[in-house]
């Protein structure tokens, strides 16, 4: 019979599957590694994705159209304050769609009159207009925001850290806040305000009962200005002379969703970090699956010869070795894979935020997987095909 | 079955077809000096059942060896189903094993994470059938050395005697030009070696040549020829008169 000694493509799956189906633990162990590395290069991956997508849609709900103005400094390095009349010019602006204003207090809140005025907690209390929180795109947690009625009496909006800081975290008690002698009730606390995190450490209180306390009129401290969003950039430079005609260099406008932005980028920073180390792992892994080929290698000696005089040739025993490696490695590499999906969806699940992995992250660990597989065989593979025969069968 | 059909055919015309083995002036010199083998001439017709015996160091595992290409000789000739080995690549002399020669070896050599069926089955797994086919085959041949009731049993499961059928099995299962048994009654008790030596005996019967290594006189006794050697020299061929006869 004329027969030329080859191997199926089958069958190369069929032989090299054998080590794993009959050494279970050990291919499971050795795969570890792998899996490891390339789960947390996978979760890294999701997780810093899902959190920059979660702050992308939050800026888009929020808004990238906000401008603030706040009194810079003059000339001399002075302090400087708007002019009353800044909100109202501002306002006029054609692009300009909304204004709200906010007025600092130089009054503290407490929780009760026993507490010492000096024990301010870092909250400040705040003038603001009734559509401050509208401009923001903000919400309350529960209760009112100021309105034009609440405004003229003793009642208090808490900002969300300024609330936890006084530890009132519900308005069913009627809880009451202690301001300059004078006892307000609080009627509203806000949920946390990405874009005016300064308002969060604030307790806001309306204009006409704070100039009463004042005794006189506020400055404007901040200007918030919704503007076109197309048209943002020559809005942004109108603004100076339009707020302070008489001294526009006294004047500093920043646009808040450009700090959101910034972190973003600066959460890319550690993601490079923590992909290295998974790469490491990574590397570990295959150094492990190596170790496992070798040792593997070592115990079939029998095995390798006996396929041999079955007429096996050199490149088949290579093969066999070498799809053993790499069956290991993408193993570890799709458990990896999985695993590092299914960290990133908890993660961001338990953070509320929307799921989302970057298809590469998942493809190229396979391909990492498949690549560090195929170098780990390499070597044993060439020590196993080089195997001559006889010796082979002589061990037992 | 076709192998004892081939046989009937064949039977007639032993010398015209050419020797499942033919050994020519074989040396086998090992770094350091030591001669495994000094010069071995040696043939085997098809259809012979021999028996190459000798104390342990005559060379005749070397012997083995070089018979079954697993090894080269130093110096000599070896042609198997009339192929020249020493003119074969790699390659080529795993094609020669593939299709030409079976193996069988004292420690029987089965895969434990596989059924006896898929161990008869690798007899045929480098040469390119398909796994269904190899599995046919394996089944029919199974039922036919009396293991019919094992085919599904792992290696483990199975006595000695069984392990060392399926190991039969597995080097008839490509129908090969000739079959080496390397001690093959050296594990197994004198029952199981009785029976074994007996199942050889029909299988060759049936027309397959068999090659038995062996240093148990009882074992080379059963054989029709006895091949014995002594210190990497044939020191008595009991077939030298019949092949005269032939030519």
């Amino acid at each position: 019979m004329e027969v030329t000694s080859r191997l199926l493509p089958a069958d190369i799956f069929r032989v090299g599957s054998i080590g794993l189906r009959t050494r279970r633990l050990r291919a499971v162990l050795s795969a570890v590694g792998i899996a490891i590395g390339i789960a947390s290069m996978v979760a890294v991956l999701g997780i810093s994705q899902s959190s920059k997508a979660d702050l992308l849609a939050q800026l888009d709900e929020l808004g990238t159209n906000l401008l603030t103005i706040t009194p810079g400094e003059s000339l001399l390095g002075e302090a400087s304050a708007l002019p009353g009349t800044a909100p109202k010019m501002v306002a006029r602006l054609d692009p300009v769609e909304q204004v709200a204003t906010e007025r600092m207090t130089d009054k503290t809140v407490r929780r009760t009159n026993y507490i010492p005025a000096a024990q301010t907690n870092g909250i400040s209390v705040l003038a603001a207009d009734p559509n401050l929180l509208s401009t923001l795109n903000g919400t309350v947690k529960t209760g009112v925001f100021l309105n034009r009625a609440n405004s003229r009496y003793p009642a208090i909006v808490l900002g969300s850290v300024a609330a936890e800081r006084l530890a009132i975290t519900s308005l069913e008690a009627g809880p009451m806040a202690y301001v300059d002698g004078r006892w307000f009730s609080v009627v509203g606390i806000l949920d946390p305000l990405p874009l005016a995190p300064d308002i969060d450490r604030s307790a806001l209180i309306g204009f006409p009962i704070a100039e009463e306390l004042h005794g006189g009129e506020l400055d404007a401290t901040t200007i918030y200005v919704r503007t076109d969003p197309d048209t943002i950039g020559d809005t942004r430079a109108l603004l100076p002379a339009t707020a302070n005609p008489e001294n526009p260099e006294e004047v500093a406008v920043s646009r808040p969703s450009d700090v959101l932005e910034a972190r973003a980028a600066a959460e890319t920073a550690y993601t490079s970090l923590f992909l290295g180390l998974g790469a490491v792992a990574l590397l570990v892994g295959g150094v492990g699956v190596a170790n496992v080929m070798v040792i593997s290698v070592l115990e079939r000696r029998s095995e390798i010869g006996l396929r041999r005089s079955l007429g096996a040739a050199k490149r088949h025993i290579s093969v066999q070795f070498l799809s053993e490696s790499l069956l290991l490695a993408a193993l570890g590499g799709l458990a990896g894979a999985l695993i590092g999906t299914l960290v990133t969806a908890g993660y961001a699940l338990a953070r509320g935020w929307a799921i989302s992995i970057p298809a590469y992250a998942p493809i190229g660990g396979l391909v990492a997987s498949l690549v560090i597989g195929g170098i780990a065989g390499l070597y044993p593979a060439v020590r196993a095909a080089r195997l001559s025969p006889t010796e082979a069968l002589r061990t037992v | 079955m076709s192998a004892s059909a081939a046989a009937a055919a064949g039977g007639g015309t032993l010398a015209a077809r050419a020797p499942a083995l033919e050994l020519r002036a074989v040396v086998k010199a090992y770094p350091g000096g030591v001669e495994a083998l000094r010069g071995i001439d040696l043939t085997v017709a098809p259809g012979e059942l021999v028996a190459i015996v000798g104390p342990s160091g005559s060379g005749k595992s070397t012997l083995l060896h070089i018979a079954g290409t697993l090894e080269r000789p130093s110096a000599g000739e070896v042609w198997i189903d009339g192929r020249n080995a020493a003119e074969l690549q790699d390659g080529e002399l795993a094609s020669l094993r593939a299709g030409s020669i079976g193996f069988v070896f004292q420690q029987f050599f089965l895969l434990d994470g596989m059924s006896a069926l898929d161990n008869v089955a690798n007899g045929l797994l480098y040469t390119g059938t398909a796994n269904s086919e190899r599995k046919e085959r394996a089944r029919e041949l199974m039922e036919r050395v009396g293991l019919g009731q094992r085919v599904a049993h792992r290696p483990a499961q199975l006595s000695g005697g069984e392990r060392q059928r399926v190991a039969i099995a597995r080097a008839l299962l490509g129908r090969p030009a000739i079959v080496y048994a390397d001690e093959p009654t050296g594990n197994l008790d004198s029952h199981a070696g009785a029976e074994l030596i007996s199942l050889l005996q029909e299988l060759n019967r049936e027309g397959t040549t068999i090659v038995v290594i062996t240093h148990e006189k009882s074992v080379a006794s059963a054989m029709n020829r006895q091949v014995t050697m002594h210190d990497g020299l044939i020191a008595s061929d009991n077939g030298q008169e019949r092949r005269g006869r032939w030519r």
